[in-house]
């Protein structure tokens, strides 16, 4: 039962982000949009990375990030707002961090 | 004042809603908004699960009292679950402790979880809706 | 059948509303059927006839009213929270009320979220 979190929060600014981290499965995914691009600068991020190693899909919404000026790192996805659209029929249920 | 069109149920999803409460309960609406659509769901018989976590978990602490701030307290109607067959109130045990708060709810039928727990339960709904 | 059923939080005035707004028009355009968009809380905002944005800004209420014409997409308000933001209404025909939205109850959320596939909160 694979889930589909979308992250529209900064880690700076909530607790949404750790809270969608402390539910996370393997078999999920992960799209930032949003405010939730800033965390790909954000701890979380590098420790999620670490945990993870490859097994749960990291995406950011790759105008959301240039937008803010925010590089996109080698681990993560970028996509368009369509290929969210995709991945919420992909996934059993989505769940927004918002 | 609900207009709701009144059609068969019989199309029901088997694992239902999860709610899932984020917030505080007495500076915001979240929480009132999440029971209402909570309560609705129970009157049309359709199952709807209770997820509390992060500031969440304020709604369920037991000896509040929102009177002594003239708001109404909505969380006096949680104890109603059990007439709208809400049987599914889930807490997350690292919230309470992080928060230093003792599993002293001010209704029955709480279900403490630990993250995985309270992860896997969560999945057992086919939507999720979060306040 | 891919259906879906979003529901919307945010107000025309909040930016997060484009990114909403951007999903179900991307839904809609790769054929999803969009069996209705409800807005609850600060989201029935959009409804507010008397809502005037500067033009040069983002048109969130002229483009929920171009999708809901194209793709005859339903888009539902929650009475009461309508109420409580001074929008509504005990007639169908209120004139504070856009009319590309319908006045519902949280019984059409119901209605939504047992029919579709994916329910998506923005």
């Amino acid at each position: 039962m694979s889930t589909l979190h979308l992250v529209r929060q900064s880690a700076f600014a909530s607790n949404d982000f750790a809270q969608c981290l402390s539910v996370l499965d393997h078999q999920d995914s992960v799209v930032l949009m949003d405010d939730g691009c800033y965390n790909l600068k954000h701890p979380l991020m590098d420790s999620l990375i670490k945990r993870v190693d490859g097994s749960v899909n990291i995406n950011v919404v790759v105008s959301h990030a240039q937008a803010r000026a925010i590089e996109i790192i080698t681990a993560v996805k970028a996509i368009e707002i369509g290929d969210v659209v995709e991945l919420t029929f992909t996934h059993k249920k989505v769940i927004t961090w918002q | 004042m609900i207009s709701i069109e009144q059609q068969s149920s019989s199309s029901a999803q088997a694992n239902g809603l999860a709610i899932i409460n984020s917030k505080a309960p007495f500076s915001s609406t979240h929480g009132k908004d999440a029971l209402d659509i909570a309560l609705i769901f129970g009157s049309f018989e359709q199952k709807v699960s209770l997820f509390f976590q992060g500031d969440g978990v304020y709604q369920l602490i037991a000896d509040q009292d929102g009177s002594l701030l003239a708001i109404k307290d909505y969380l006096k109607t949680f104890s109603a679950f059990e007439f709208y067959d809400i049987e599914d109130i889930y807490v997350c045990q690292q919230s309470l402790s992080n928060r230093q708060l003792d599993e002293n709810f001010h209704i029955d039928e709480v279900k403490v979880l630990s993250s995985i727990e309270f992860s896997a339960a969560l999945n057992r709904h086919q939507h999720v809706l979060r306040f | 059948m891919k259906t879906l059923a979003v529901v919307i939080t945010t107000p025309p005035y909040s930016h997060l509303t484009i990114t909403a707004l951007t999903y179900v028009e991307a839904a809609l355009v790769a054929g999803i059927n969009v069996i209705g968009v409800f807005f609850y809380q600060d989201g029935v905002m959009h409804a507010n006839e008397d809502i005037s944005i500067a033009s040069d800004e983002y048109q969130a209420i002229a483009h929920w009213q171009r999708l809901q014409q194209q793709y005859q997409l339903p888009l539902h308000i929650c009475i009461t929270a309508a109420e409580k933001r001074g929008i509504a209404c005990d007639a169908i025909d209120n004139d504070k009320i856009n009319n590309a939205f319908t006045v519902s109850g949280l019984g059409e959320l119901v209605e939504l979220t047992t029919k579709a596939s994916r329910l998506v909160q923005f």
